[in-house]
């Protein structure tokens, strides 16, 4: 490439990489573009540092020429420089003009030229936008939850009466999802928690001497407490998340909108089966867990504490005489059921329009069942120790 | 046809339309007359999907009424189940059950809104998916059908109750030329045999000039309906340059 007169600097110009020569005269800069402009080439970001001091040090120049050779190689790259520096030229009030350019650039600055000029929406705003936010949000939070858990009620109130929508299959099928399924997974976690209150209970208890307690204190921990609890934990993870992603993923495909179409209520049709089917579920398998806990704490006293079986399972059988014990977590594990299922569906049947807020409404299924699960569990607590249950 | 004019089916009057705080549409008023085919047009984004589903109930209005068949949308939800089954929807998507089979899929607004035996629920099942050029997959699951073919299992189950008024959403969008032309003749079949009216969304001049009776245009500028006519008066007459561009767009491409 020859290089003209009267050049103030010369970049770079052979032809692998971009080159940008300036030409200096009377307050007016002639800017050349040659080169390959292409996103590929890693000199550009020296030639842009270049371009960026150069363009400080211009104060004084009040006109600019922007040109290309003939030959000059270029994708989405010149386009930006091209933009960029005519935004920047626009913004210090100063004169840009175009000379040759290659055949389709112009009409691709043309095409861009259009601005940014609605309000970007994930900008943050800072307190006044948020506490707008809020309160816009207001009604999610109270007013639709209420909202659904009546219309819930509605929806039982209909199968009740024999004029529901609900189909006996999806109940089974829901049922056969959430519990037969859920074996293994209930299984391994209440074994282990049996076996760790074993293990922890032993080692207190020893120093009473009264080792032989860590049967009350397996089987009393399970069924009171952590029978329940540990399913309810299980079943939020695994269950309450997938009511979630399905019912969220149904709206997303626009298959809620379209039952509604045809008089279908999506509440009769979908959250019913799945809320009822774990409602008679977690008791269940409540019980299950209940079980291979105490057997958990078994495999403990026969083997590292060296009880007899029949030894253990009765000092099981008589912590155990009041059938009440048992009841109050298998109380406590229908409503937590209740607590996943509805947590569960309503977050699906909310979750907004893309895929983005279906994970968001998933994760938020699980927290808040969680949540309040334990919330309800503690409060359980303490209504029986008021009541002097316990 | 001939069909007595000034019998609309749908009146739709100074419509109203917002998420929330975001309005969408305003001002909206027209009519569709009985055994028509009606396009909405407009660019994406102006609101052509959310006006229908206003008007099938799934949206309410801000302002304004809609009047189907006479019994008035929003106003009394008594009506509800039985408007259900005087109309059906083809979602953008097909929007099809995901957890039924295609067949379960069809027979289900059967099974619930009708008192139909078993065996006639099965024959008119077979009858409205051959009626799309689904016979055979009976069996499929939505996940393993094509998007068009998704599309037309969806149509097959607008079809299914032989609703008066069929509303569809864009549904040549994605579909291949002949396809969507088997589509258009079932259309205008429809509409001639059975008298049913048709509500279509629609992009596809070819598909429009050839099965519309009558078409608007929402603009997403103005937020608001601003035109309406034959597509042939409309390309011919019309004051609005965006309508004009809309119909001219392709034409010496698909002419
Ligand atoms: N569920 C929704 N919540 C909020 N805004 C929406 C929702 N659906 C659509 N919109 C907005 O409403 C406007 C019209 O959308 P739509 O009716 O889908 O347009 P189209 O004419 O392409 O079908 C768009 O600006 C879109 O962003
Ligand atoms: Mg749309």
């Amino acid at each position: 490439m020859e290089n003209k007169s009267h050049n103030d600097g010369v970049e770079k110009n052979a032809m692998s990489i971009p080159g940008l020569e300036w030409k200096h005269e009377q307050g007016e800069l002639f800017i050349t573009l040659s080169g390959r402009w292409l996103l590929s080439c890693p000199e550009r970001q020296q030639v842009l540092r270049k371009w960026q001091s150069l363009i400080k040090q211009a104060r004084d120049i009040e006109i600019f020429h922007i040109s290309c050779t003939e030959d000059v190689i270029w994708d989405s790259s010149l386009v930006i420089f091209i933009r960029n520096a005519m935004g920047e030229f626009e913004l210090n009030k100063k004169k840009a003009s175009l000379g040759y350019l290659p055949d389709g650039l112009p009409k691709l600055l043309q095409l861009s030229k259009e601005r940014k000029t609605t309000k970007d929406k994930n900008v943050h705003e800072g307190l006044a936008e948020d506490f707008d936010k809020f309160t816009a949000d207001l009604p999610n939070y109270f007013a639709r939850p209420i909202e659904f858990i009546g219309a819930v009620i509605i929806a039982c109130t209909e199968l009740v009466s024999g004029r529901s929508v609900m189909r006996l299959g999806d109940l089974v099928e829901s049922a056969r999802k959430c519990g037969a399924s859920a074996l293994p997974i209930v299984t391994l976690i209440s074994f282990l928690t049996g076996l760790t209150l074993a293990f922890v209970g032993s080692v207190q208890l020893e120093k009473f001497n009264a080792k032989i307690y860590v049967a009350d204190l397996v089987s009393l921990a399970m069924v009171r407490e952590m029978g329940a609890l540990m399913v309810g934990i299980i079943m939020a993870g695994r269950t309450g998340a997938s009511f979630a992603a399905e019912l969220g993923n149904m709206k997303l495909n626009e298959e809620i909108d379209s039952l509604r179409t045809f008089g279908i209520s999506p509440i009769s049709f979908l959250v019913l089966p799945r809320t009822l089917a774990l409602f008679l579920m977690t008791p269940l398998l409540t019980l299950y867990a209940d079980i291979v806990g105490i057997l958990g704490g078994l495999t403990v006293g026969t083997l590292v504490m060296n009880f007899s079986t029949v030894h253990y399972l009765e000092q099981t059988q008589s912590a155990l005489t009041h059938m009440w014990e048992i009841y109050s977590g298998v109380t406590k594990s229908l409503v937590f059921g209740l607590i996943i299922g509805l947590v569960g569906c309503y977050k699906g049947m909310n979750s907004g329009p893309d895929s983005a807020a279906l994970g968001k409404s998933v994760t938020s299924a699980v927290v808040v069942s969680i949540t309040c699960i334990i919330v309800a569990d503690a409060l359980f607590e303490m209504i029986f120790s008021y009541l002097e249950l316990r | 046809m001939n069909s007595v004019e000034s019998n609309p089916i749908i009146t739709v009057k100074n419509l109203q339309l917002a998420y929330g705080k975001h309005l969408v549409l305003k001002n909206v008023s027209f009519e569709v007359e009985q055994g028509h085919c009606l396009v909405v047009m407009g660019g994406s984004g102006c609101g052509k999907s959310t006006l229908l589903k206003s008007m099938i109930g799934l949206l309410e209005p801000i302002q304004g009424e809609i009047c189907i068949n006479g019994n008035m949308l929003w106003v009394d939800n008594s009506h509800g189940n039985k408007i259900a089954k005087e109309f059906g929807v083809l979602f953008q998507g097909g929007a099809l059950w995901s957890s039924m089979t295609i067949h379960e899929n069809v027979a289900l607004p059967l099974g619930l809104h009708t008192d139909l035996a078993d065996k006639e629920i099965e024959e008119l099942v077979h009858y409205k998916l051959s009626l799309v050029g689904l016979s055979g997959f009976e069996n499929f699951y939505p996940s393993q059908l094509s998007g068009g073919m998704k599309k037309r299992a969806g149509l097959a189950r607008a079809l299914a109750l032989d609703p008066r008024i069929l509303f569809f959403d864009e549904p040549s969008a994605g579909l291949d030329p002949i396809t969507s032309k088997r589509l258009d003749d079932l259309i205008t079949e429809l509409k001639e045999s059975l008298g049913m009216t048709f509500v279509v969304i629609s992009h596809e001049l070819a598909s429009i000039f050839n099965i519309a009776d009558d078409a608007i245009f929402l603009d997403a500028k103005l937020k608001t309906l601003l035109d309406r006519g034959t597509p042939r008066s409309l390309l011919d007459k019309s004051i609005h340059e965006e309508v004009v561009d809309f119909l001219t767009r392709n034409e010496s491409s698909t002419n």
